[in-house]
């Protein structure tokens, strides 16, 4: 049994017209897995499915033993699911502080201590830790989100797009904290446009295309699998 | 001609300062709850009720009467919006904006069923006015202004340093994410439902202490409170406040231009170019 697992889940935003139309995921202890797929495949809709931001109409999401759908998110997210949405995912006239103490509403206990860490750990954040967050560019936002997520301590950790709308530099600093945030044991679900970083640094890949699993497997031989690099990656 | 100008900015200020608590009442509902609660004005009629109960049944000083008023306001804010107005917000900002002013209506008659419908002046010593280079002030308001500064440190200090402040802006700032971090939405609704009308109650008393309190003191007030709201950006908390100075003095400066019975123009002419020309107001960017 892996650590969180989605099977045939169907959902969607309005009643018969689903956007998952059955779809299966599996993820480890300690892995990242990457979802790719073009738009409207329903990758972010899979995400929002694990965070309890939509009830699956069919199908089950367990995390080890515990079925979580139908949760609420906060539920979600107090048994150790962090979500970090595409956009919008930072407060942005709370200071970066204040966004801290924010993420880690769910368990207020040692936040204080949760913060210091957090922000031992990134230099950038405690630099601008009294600024207000709308004053941080697109990839010091996605870290601050990032950040945040982490104040609960979380399992698994649930990225849609963390690097849609950075600079090519920016993205390849974020992918690097990605990694970083793995290497302590923390496993990751990824949605990404970006395909081939998004492979780069993950275990295992799943290919999404209208609502359904299209192909899966290690990273590594669906980056270099012809078929996939035509199609989804362009190569 | 410079002191009788002067003098209108005092009064201004006083006015300003005064309208600025009802009005960071509103614009605080506005930003977490989203939809205009016009139910403000009948708040500020309510407090301004019962802190003339609290004063001149209970012989409670003003200072002190004015907690009844934020306390009892906050109280019916609550219950209202918990009833009547949160089952509609499903439908819409429009739909709930619109129940809020047949609230107004409704409350208003009921403080007339109670209360009748004469003016009615609080309890207060008299005292001579203060006249410092020909500008006159009265201790009565300028206790008003202590009141109303007070007033807003507290809120200040409560949406700076407490868990539950942070919540209430991280609810106004971003709903989504923070549904998503955990915080309950419902609680942040009925707490700045409390604290909103709260203020509007307290606000209602501080007008009715520098004059007269009737059904309609609420009412009267609704234009310069929306107008202050929208002058400052609407979910703005600093923003009403400069708005509520700005209209504050910009009604007591138009007595000049167009005499004292045109004054409430000043609040729709504010409203009419902050849509036209700024329409986030002038502080829209900043929350809190």
């Amino acid at each position: 049994m892996g650590l969180l697992s989605v099977a045939d889940a169907v959902a969607g935003y309005s009643i018969g017209e689903e956007i998952l139309k059955g779809v299966d995921l599996d993820l480890a202890s300690g892995e990242v897995v990457s979802i790719i797929g073009p738009n409207g495949a329903g990758k972010s809709t899979l995400l929002k499915v694990i965070a309890g931001l939509l009830n699956p109409s069919r199908g089950t999401v367990r995390l080890g033993e515990q079925a979580i759908q139908g949760l609420s998110p906060r539920e979600i997210s107090a048994l150790g699911v962090a979500f970090v949405p595409q956009e919008q995912n930072i407060f942005p006239t709370m200071s970066v502080n204040e966004n801290l103490e924010m993420g880690g509403y769910v368990d207020p206990k040692g936040a204080k201590a949760k913060i210091s860490r957090i922000l031992d750990r990134f230099a950038m954040l405690k630099e601008k830790r009294r600024n207000a967050a709308r004053t941080l560019s697109g990839g010091q936002r996605q870290i601050l989100a990032m950040a945040m997520a982490l104040m609960v301590e979380p399992k698994v950790l649930l990225l849609d797009e963390p690097s849609a709308g950075l600079s090519p530099i920016a993205a390849e600093e974020l992918f690097e904290t990605i990694r970083d945030i793995n290497e302590e044991g923390i496993s990751i679900v990824m949605v990404e446009q970006n395909a081939l970083e998004a492979l780069a640094i993950a275990d295992r890949g799943y290919i999404l295309v209208d609502g359904r699993n299209h192909r899966s497997g290690p990273a590594q031989s669906l980056a270099e699998d012809p078929d996939v690099r035509r199609i989804f990656l362009g190569a | 001609m410079f002191f009788e100008l002067a003098q209108l900015v005092v009064n201004g200020l006083v006015a300003g300062t005064i309208l600025a608590v009802p009005a960071i009442g509103f614009t605080a509902i506005y930003g977490v709850l989203r939809f205009p609660n016009f139910a403000v004005a009948s708040h500020a009629t309510i407090g301004a009720f019962a802190g003339y109960v609290a004063n001149v049944n209970f012989g409670i000083p003003a200072w002190g009467a004015v907690a009844f008023a934020f306390l009892i306001a906050g109280l019916s804010g609550v219950l209202n919006d918990e009833f009547l107005l949160k089952p509609l917000r499903p439908t819409g900002p429009l739909t709930t904006a619109i129940a809020s002013v047949a609230l107004v209506i409704v409350l208003e008659n009921v403080i007339r069923f109670f209360f009748g419908n004469d003016l009615r002046g609080y309890d207060l010593p008299i005292f001579r006015d203060w006249r410092i280079a020909e500008i006159r002030i009265g201790p009565q308001q300028v206790e008003n202004i202590i009141i109303a500064i007070i007033a807003m440190a507290i809120l200040f200090l409560f949406l700076t340093f407490t868990r539950m402040g942070k919540a209430m802006r991280a609810v106004a700032d971003n709903p989504m994410l923070a549904s998503i971090k955990g915080i309950n939405a419902d609680m942040v609704g009925r707490l700045v439902s409390f604290v909103g009308m709260g203020l509007a109650g307290l606000g209602g008393m501080l007008i009715g202490l520098d004059t007269s309190i009737d059904p309609l003191t609420g009412f009267r007030a609704i234009l310069p409170i929306f107008a202050a709201a929208v002058v400052g950006g609407l979910g703005s908390i600093p923003g009403a406040v400069v708005g509520a100075l700005t209209v504050g003095v910009g009604e007591e400066l138009s007595i000049v231009v167009l005499g004292p019975e045109y004054r409430s123009v000043f609040g729709f002419l504010a409203i009419l170019f902050v849509l036209l020309f700024r329409p986030r107001g002038l502080l829209g960017e900043r929350a809190y």
